[in-house]
């Protein structure tokens, strides 16, 4: 009565798909099992753009502008990795480095006031960052709403605070200091790289040997599982979005200090490149992978780029649409569709 | 050694009731010192539940749980485990993107902090040392998700061994649910020599639809059935036949599947299965289905048919093979090749998959047919309230208006509403995945009416029930599977009725 | 049907008192009320409120907005979000002036159509490379922001020839603004997409299942990109008529209706999770949010000042419905 059935050729057609299929989950397996994968692929961006540019790309004094200018970005991306690492994500950015901005603008000396504070300005706006990003992730964990909308209005309503602060005009700083900090160097490196890199040891250092680390990749791979198995996860999600706001904070005061001024304006267009940064180097936005490392080999790929683009006299606007269509490029190679489920 | 006079754990007069059902009836459970006990019982019968009150997860109604000799009122699963009574799901707990080392460690690396930092070094030298424990040789380094299911449960086995230690609990219990379904015949050896030898300063609730297992390895066999805890016996010496019978076997009233209008089914052939696998799930399984017939597919969790209903339904993707419906070949890939084909699906979770609860009743019931409503690219609405309207007739479904929202309506009536909006589609046939699953009496008798009514007109049916009692009852024929290949066919002619008893010996 | 009905109580959250009055009515009643206290609030402070100047500004207003929130809408009742609608209109409203300066009169159906397209595009990205909405759009809304930079870096002023055409909808007829009868004929046509199409009824079943839509033969697919198209015409609708408003096009016009459009949505009680909310409670979502910002500016707020409140309170509004039964674990 057993019925044995007939074996019948497997079923065709969906060779087309399945080759797709194992070549994103190669693609996705390299980038977010090692590091390199995204160092492969900073390699290829530097290779096609010392090409393309016949040599000026990689010129000494292009690499010193490189640095310089992913130095700011990677610490954004430090904090954008953070957050994607536990499965959320941070759009306030712009926003708080706004308000971070016009406080260092309004506190230095500047021709309005006669504050002075110097570089006391620093801890100052880590603090306000740190206090944003607290409340980002209490109201995320325990109002439960998604961190994308969270974020979203926070961003906006920060942007508006630092224009109601500074009226919306442009403060200029006075403080000789931030400008050598800001251009200067010792033995050729940029003094932001060794703040970059300084934080990045940090981040490292909070990623890999504390149990904090630990409990970040936990949630972000698998929350459920996580909370199971006992994990205070509003308790990481707050401690992880507060880190982040804190370092936003500190790139916002490194911003101010190489335009020698500050304004409302001044962090537009960091979100994408900070995201981008951020998945580009091997941080999904599913979350669970990649890490501060990442974070920075991601900051060189976009830095790169954008620089490269410069260089080859793209049309400047064209660079902000370069940028999104990264990002859209850079999410859809590295997502864990399987772990999302249902896209919304 | 073991605990001395009196059993480790000791559970009295246990109830629990959900919404709509009582999961355990005053059940008493003791587990004694190095020993290993078996539990066995049909898919619902109270097992995982009564262990997940026993690992805090649950809060019994009603009650006594005694761990060693002590009373305990509020559980949690970090205190059960710190009273060292820890579980092994089956679907596994260890987070994949951590290693062995941070996993078997998970919230307690307080103990391996240097200067302030973890170190790896001495976790994983640690995480070693427990491992060997448990004859485990694989590196405390790797990441969880690349090591395979086997090793991970022993794993799991080898943490909540190491967190009694540290709580300095004698004779910790251990529960495995159906730890063997994801093991090859080696390495289920393994694991039993494992725990034989853990056996010796520790307890073991192994919990295993696989019988011949259970009387292999256990001490003493505990049999569920209907929340209750209807017989214990010592495994030395029990008869698998004896432990079947104990198993299963309901008072029921006469006619209460109404047997006496199972009608026989038509000559033609309405849809074939031939050589359908789907890796990990099932192999290559092949079956026919007549108009007017009702198919049963039985099997315990795990034996592969819910997945063949979701290959056939679309849900899912078989590997190989191919379905014909009515003679023709179709390929279904998606459900809806299978709507096309006239294959409906009604879900088990009908609040998950079978409804839109935030939508009205009338929505839903149309959903599937809204097309042939269309005129002129609107929506005739006349047309559909008047088709909806017929199957809240038809169906009786009870509800104050066809604009209320489904998720007001109870259990039973969301149910009738999901079958309508799979007749409202004309299917020819129709897979219903636990169709009274969580519904009360009443509206039960309707729907094993309306099963008959439609078998009668011509509709094939394959159904997947809670009870054995409801699978005979209600089918013409019975298909039985385990472990992913058909075991059995049986034939349920309305005067010859097999007994579940029967049956079950080529489930399990 | 019997008169009976085995009813279980389950309106999420009805209880005692007048907070668990308020919650289990529906949604709309609750829009209405804030609607009825934010009116009378303002109208209290402030004289000039309920002058026939300022209710015809209050009018321009809700019409914009509702132009743009209705297309969000349908996004939103999918479950998902269009971030990219700022974008839209930015460029919408350059494409609308350069259409009309050398098409005349088609300039305006092609810049429609160009809305609609650029919906797709987004719908098609989503839906294809499977990422999430809220990430595709904010891309895709920075490339369209950049097209129309790379169009038009600085304010496109409308030259004289176009005039003509924009004062169709700046004119008004028996004292009815045309920009309020083109939201009003935006209005019925969603509004019977809502209610009387295929389309509407499945962006509805994917909004409140999605999974189950898939099981029932819905193409998911195909109703998510249709829900993009209608988000693009709505911001499309928008750029048209705010170019319109201000004889010009700029690149800029677009990033202060992102959230607006959002709060339009989402305080007018449709929620974030997707599959509840309507036209109607769009249109009541507009005329608060109209009052407020008209409150706001009236008493002296700057634009992006008013951002934060915006802001905050579309969190506020977003954790009033936001649908956490259908929603295990929060990112």
């Amino acid at each position: 009565m057993m019925d044995t059935g007939e074996r019948n050729k497997p079923s065709r057609g969906r060779g087309k798909r399945t080759i797709f299929k194992e070549i994103g989950r190669g693609f996705q397996f390299v980038i977010s099992h090692t590091t390199i994968g995204p160092l492969s692929v900073l390699a290829l961006i530097y290779v096609i753009f010392t090409i393309s540019t016949l040599g000026t790309f990689t010129s000494l004094e292009n690499i010193q502008v490189i640095f310089s200018l992913s130095g700011l970005l990677a610490i954004m991306a430090l904090g954008s990795s953070l957050v994607i690492l536990i499965g959320a994500i941070d759009l306030s950015l712009e926003g708080v480095m706004a308000i971070s901005s016009m406080i260092c603008g309004l506190l230095l000396k500047n021709p309005i006031n006669s504050a002075d504070f110097g570089f006391l300005v620093l801890p100052i706006v880590m603090a306000i960052g740190a206090v944003i990003g607290f409340v980002n992730g209490v109201i995320i964990t325990k109002v439960k709403i998604p961190s994308f909308m969270v974020t979203l209005g926070m961003g906006y309503a920060t942007l508006g605070l630092a224009v109601i602060i500074g009226k919306g005009a442009t403060i200029q700083i006075l403080d000789n200091r931030l400008q050598t900090l800001a251009n200067g160097d010792i033995i050729g490196i940029p003094y932001i790289t060794l703040v970059a890199v300084a934080l990045l040891v940090i981040t490292m250092a909070i990623q890999r040997r504390t149990a904090l680390g630990k409990y970040i990749f936990a949630i972000g791979g698998n929350e459920t599982l996580a909370q199971m198995a006992g994990i205070r996860i509003d308790r990481v999600k707050i401690i992880v979005f507060t880190i982040s706001g804190c370092l936003y904070g500190i790139g916002s005061f490194f911003l101010v200090s190489r335009l020698l001024a500050s304004s409302t304006m001044i962090s537009t267009g960091y979100l994408f490149p900070s995201i981008t940064a951020a998945v580009v180097g091997g941080t999904a936005l599913s979350g669970g992978i990649g890490g501060a490392l990442n974070a920075f080999i991601g900051a060189l790929v976009v830095t790169g780029v954008n620089n490269g683009m410069v260089l080859l006299n793209v049309n400047p606007y064209a660079v902000g649409a370069v940028n999104g269509i990264l990002l859209i490029i850079a999410v859809a190679l590295t997502i864990d569709r399987k772990k999302i489920g249902i896209i919304k | 050694m073991g605990m001395g006079n009196g059993p480790v754990i000791e559970m009295r007069r246990i109830s629990k009731s959900f919404p709509g059902v009582r999961a355990l009836d005053s059940v008493d459970f003791t587990v004694h010192g190095n020993e290993i006990v078996g539990l066995v019982g049909e898919n619902g019968a109270g097992k995982s539940t009564l262990m997940k009150i026993l690992i805090g997860l649950y809060r019994q109604d009603s009650g006594e749980l005694v761990i060693r000799n002590e009373t305990i009122d509020l559980l949690d699963p970090k205190t059960a485990v710190n009273l060292g009574v820890g579980m092994v799901f089956q679907e596994g707990s260890l987070l994949p993107n951590l290693t062995v080392a941070e996993n078997l460690f998970l919230r307690h690396e307080r103990s391996f902090r240097k200067n302030g930092f973890l170190s790896q070094k001495k976790m994983n030298e640690e995480a070693g040392r427990q491992l060997e424990k448990t004859g485990m040789k694989i590196d405390p380094g790797m990441f969880v998700r690349d090591i395979p299911a086997a090793e991970r449960q022993m794993i799991e086995i080898t943490r909540l061994l190491w967190l009694s230690r540290i709580s300095g609990v004698d004779n910790p219990v251990l529960i495995l649910d159906e730890p063997t379904t994801v093991l090859v015949s080696d390495e289920i050896e393994r694991l039993f020599g494992i725990m034989r030898e853990l056996k010796t300063d520790s307890s073991i609730i192994f919990i295993s639809h696989r019988l011949e297992e259970v009387l292999e390895i256990s001490d003493r066999i505990v049999i569920f059935k209907d929340g209750r805890n209807v017989e214990e016996l010592k495994a030395d010496g029990a008869e698998i036949h004896k432990v079947e019978q104990s198993m299963v076997g309901r008072e029921l009233a006469e006619d209460h599947y109404k047997e006496s209008e199972q009608k026989e089914p038509m000559e033609n052939v309405c849809l074939e299965v031939r050589g359908l696998e789907k890796e990990g799930s099932f192999e290559p399984v092949s079956f026919k289905l007549k108009k007017g017939e009702i198919l049963s597919l039985v099997g315990v969790l795990g034996s592969g048919k819910e997945e063949v209903c979701r290959c056939i339904a679309g849900i899912s993707r078989a590997d190989r093979g191919h379905i014909e419906v009515t003679g023709k070949r179709v390929k279904i890939s998606t459900p809806k090749d299978a709507i096309k084909a006239g294959i409906g699906y009604i879900p088990i979770d009908r609040r998950d998959e079978g409804l839109a609860l935030q939508m009205d009743v009338c929505s839903n019931i149309t959903l599937v047919t809204l097309h042939s409503m269309i005129s002129c690219g609107l929506i005739n609405l006349g047309r559909e309230r008047d088709e909806a309207m017929h199957w809240v007739r038809q169906l009786n479904i009870k509800t104050p208006s066809l604009k209320t929202q489904c998720m007001s309506l109870s259990g039973g009536n969301q149910q009738k509403i999901v079958l309508s909006k799979w007749l409202a589609g004309n299917v020819n046939v129709l897979l219903l995945d636990h169709p009274t699953r969580g519904i009360d009496v009443g509206a039960k008798e309707e729907i094993y009416k309306r099963i008959r009514v439609l078998a009668a007109e011509g509709l094939a049916i394959i159904v997947m029930s809670d009870t054995l009692e409801e699978d005979i009852g209600l089918s013409n024929r019975m298909i039985v599977m385990r472990d992913g290949r058909i075991t059995r066919e049986i034939y349920c002619p309305s005067d010859g009725k097999p007994k579940p008893v029967d049956i079950i010996t080529y489930m399990v | 049907m019997g008169p009976r009905s085995m009813f279980q109580d389950k309106k999420t959250g009805a209880g005692k008192g007048i907070a668990g009055f308020l919650r289990g009515l529906p949604v709309i009643y609750l829009s209405l009320i804030l609607l009825f206290f934010i009116t009378l609030f303002f109208a209290v402070g402030n004289k000039s409120f309920l002058s026939p100047y300022n209710l015809k500004t209050i009018g321009n207003m809700t019409a914009i907005l509702l132009t743009i929130g209705l297309g969000q809408l349908f996004v939103l009742l999918t479950g998902g979000i269009d971030l990219s609608v700022g974008g839209i209109v930015s460029l919408i409203s350059i494409i609308y002036i350069l259409g009309l300066k050398y098409f005349g009169f088609m300039g305006f159906i092609l810049t429609i159509a160009v809305a609609v397209g650029l919906g797709f595009v987004n719908g098609v990205i989503f839906t294809r490379l499977r990422i999430p909405s809220f990430i595709t759009t904010l891309g895709t809304g920075g490339i369209y922001g950049s097209i129309a930079y790379l169009l038009h870096a600085a304010p496109l002023a409308a030259p004289e020839e176009t005039y003509k055409f924009l004062d169709i909808i700046n004119g008004s007829t028996v004292k009815i603004n045309h920009s309020w009868i083109i939201a009003a004929a935006v209005y019925l046509f969603c509004f019977v997409i809502q209610k009387y199409t295929y389309l509407g009824r499945t962006i509805y079943a994917v909004g409140s299942n999605e999974k189950m839509s898939w099981m029932s033969g819905i193409n998911v697919r195909r109703t998510k990109v249709f829900a993009f198209m209608l988000s693009g015409m709505g911001a499309g609708m928008c750029g048209i008529i705010l170019a319109s408003n201000l004889y010009s096009g700029s690149a800029v016009f677009g990033a202060l209706y992102i959230l607006e459009s959002i709060a339009v949505v989402v305080v007018g009680g449709t929620a974030l999770t997707g599959g509840a909310g309507g036209v109607l409670n769009t249109l009541v979502g507009a005329l608060i949010m109209s009052i407020i910002k008209n409150g706001m500016t009236v008493v002296g707020i700057d634009i992006y000042a008013q951002q934060t409140f915006l802001g905050i309170l579309i969190i506020l509004a977003v954790a009033v419905t936001f649908d956490r039964s259908k929603v295990i674990i929060v990112k």
